[in-house]
């Protein structure tokens, strides 16, 4: 029987075929869970299960990236609950204030093709660039399988996603990724593995093949694969896990729920308008909206290659005068490269915010918009309140467009833009 | 098992978690019932007042209810306000799973939505997969949830149910 990428590995894992609708119990190959999720977690193991111990701890990690560096009492308060719990369980694995957001921590660090990785937070699939199939679950999720090692999984039906071509200037993997959820809309493969395949994700760097994969969930997904090739494995060799690299690929006749083949070289840049993430249009469309924050970085859009863009058309230019720019590297790793390529210089020298690695502007922890404010982002989630405050609007972009809007303090193709 | 009670609310479609409870009350509040009194209050500010006057309330939702963040804070609150099922066209994934785990039952069923009004009573038989509407004398149905979800709400949930085996069956 011809499988699809999830199917391949859900059968590795359970160890027999499976296929799609079937409920399986597999091993858990990595779990984790943050500030937002893991006190819960925690909780509902010892109310639930009457034990904090976990099954390997090895194997769970804890991240402080939500409310980090916590900006108040009670975060910090959340913060003691969890290091204890991590301590006294000897994990190796827990990740302070300012370490990075828990996704790309895993990503360095964890994920491989082929592994089960489930973490307690909904941007999980963002393994899935590597060929893990990753979900996220909730905190009684991840306290089950911080004690048992195990979970439940419904074998899902997949949505092949091709996206062919070469994308123009100023064109990434952000705008194409904008451009498939408003074309399938936000339930469009709701209990489905959604599964990037064509030459134009090929020719995608790991880095942008993450922006694909973490916005997976906004359409509903389960996961969001991709093929696991020779650039998934100098990227885990560049991390010095080469040896974790297993090839994976779906098998020619693999049998899918939905299909739709996307022209990489008609794209252009895209927005997400308030406050929907399939609310997509033409960054045309919007040209001229003031703009009173932008924002660069996060789980989505706050690695290496982002930054590197970013900072290429911030350089010698300043932040527009009714306008902020924050910037957010998504862990402790990229903060320090882009301080080494001068990133961090140049992003500060033009006007920028750098504020430490985690979630920060995302869900409006450590800093949230005003009143009547109108942020752009280069995130993942444009939803009413998301930076904290509901009288706000949030728009969603690029790092290109992002850093070309902060230039002119309203929103701004990029390729109006010669650099 | 059956469950009867009256309709409280209809959501529309993609009503996500951050409306349900919004990130910036769950960060710092690990007590449940202090949460719950903020629950879909950037949307429908009397929904925790007029929850805890009802009995039994249900509330019915278009698709894609639950979609977004992964928070089980969303579940946990709308349990905690006294809900005692959810009906919606359909789910989001992560949102479907909480609910079963936390022991807090969903019905998808597809045409309801058009047909019922808020203050209506229900019967919901989830055996028979049969809504009853009392107020208006209709029915609708349901498509049977899975065995392995049934047993966990039989059990309460995925702690009990899986107290109750010792871990998880393979």
């Amino acid at each position: 029987m011809d499988r699809t990428m999830a199917e391949k590995i859900l059968s590795d894992k359970h160890g027999a075929d499976v296929s799609t609708g079937d409920i399986v119990i597999v091993p858990v190959d990595f779990v984790f869970s943050h500030d937002g999720t893991m006190p819960l977690a925690i909780q509902q193991m010892e109310a639930g299960l009457s034990t904090r111990k976990v099954y390997d701890p090895y194997k769970v990690a804890g991240v402080c990236d939500h409310a980090s560096p916590s900006p108040s009492e009670k975060a910090s308060n959340v913060h003691i609950f969890m290091r204890k719990f991590a301590k006294e369980n000897k994990m190796p694995y827990f990740f302070e204030n300012g370490d990075g957001i828990c996704h790309q921590i895993v990503v360095e660090k964890f994920a491989a093709p082929g592994k089960i990785i489930i973490g307690g937070d909904s941007h999980t699939c963002t393994h899935g660039a590597l060929g893990a199939f990753a979900t996220g679950m909730g905190s009684t999720d991840i306290a089950a399988i911080m004690a048992y090692g195990k979970t439940w999984l419904r074998v899902p039906e997949s949505f092949k996603i091709e996206v062919t071509g070469t994308p123009p200037k100023h064109v990434y993997s952000k705008d194409v990724m904008l451009h498939i959820i408003g074309e399938i809309t936000a339930d469009g493969a709701t209990h489905m593995s959604m599964e990037f395949l064509g030459d134009a994700v090929d020719a995608m760097s790991v880095e942008s093949r993450l922006t694909m994969s973490n916005m997976a969930i906004e359409a509903g997904a389960v996961t969001g694969l991709c093929q696991a090739d020779s650039k998934v494995r100098a990227f885990l060799e560049s991390h010095k896990r080469g040896q974790d690299y297993r090839p994976l690929a779906p098998d020619k006749n693999a049998t899918y729920a939905d299909e739709i083949i996307v022209e990489a070289e008609q794209m252009e840049p895209m927005v997400a308008y308030p406050h929907r993430v399939d609310n997509v249009a033409p960054v045309t469309q919007f040209e001229g909206v003031d703009v009173d924050q932008v924002c660069i970085g996060s789980c989505t859009n706050g690695r290496m290659e982002d930054m590197r863009i970013a900072a290429q058309i911030l350089k010698g230019k300043k932040v527009a005068e009714n306008t902020r720019l924050v910037v957010y590297p998504a862990s402790r790793d990229i903060l320090i490269h882009a301080m080494e390529e001068e990133f961090i210089k140049t992003m500060a020298e033009a006007g920028a915010a750098i504020c430490p690695p985690g979630c920060g502007f995302c869900i409006g922890r450590t800093v949230a918009l005003g009143d009547g404010e109108v942020a752009l982002s280069t995130q993942n989630r444009n939803f009413k309140g998301r930076m904290g405050n509901d009288n706000a609007e949030i728009y969603l972009c690029s790092p290109a467009t992002a850093a070309v809007s902060a230039i002119t303090g309203k929103i701004t193709d990029p390729r109006d833009v010669v650099i | 098992m059956k469950r009867k009670g009256k309709i409280l609310r209809i959501f529309p479609k993609d009503t996500n978690t951050d409306e349900i409870i919004a990130g910036k009350y769950k960060y710092d509040e690990l007590d449940l019932e202090k949460l719950a009194v903020h629950t879909f209050k950037s949307i429908d500010p009397s929904f925790y007042a007029d929850a805890s006057k009802a009995k039994n309330p249900l509330i019915v939702a278009a698709t894609n209810f639950g979609c977004g963040s992964s928070r089980e804070q969303a579940p946990q609150v709308l349990k905690t306000c006294g809900i005692s099922c959810i009906i919606a066209e359909s789910f989001a994934h992560i949102f479907y799973r909480n609910c079963f785990n936390i022991g807090l039952p969903l019905i998808e069923c597809k045409d309801m939505i058009k047909k019922v009004a808020q203050g209506d009573v229900v019967v919901v038989d989830f055996d028979l997969g049969v809504i009853r509407n009392i107020t208006k004398k209709e029915e609708y149905c349901f498509k049977p949830i899975p065995r392995f979800m049934q047993e966990l709400l039989e059990a309460g949930g995925i702690m009990p149910y899986l107290r109750s085996h010792g871990g998880y069956r393979d």
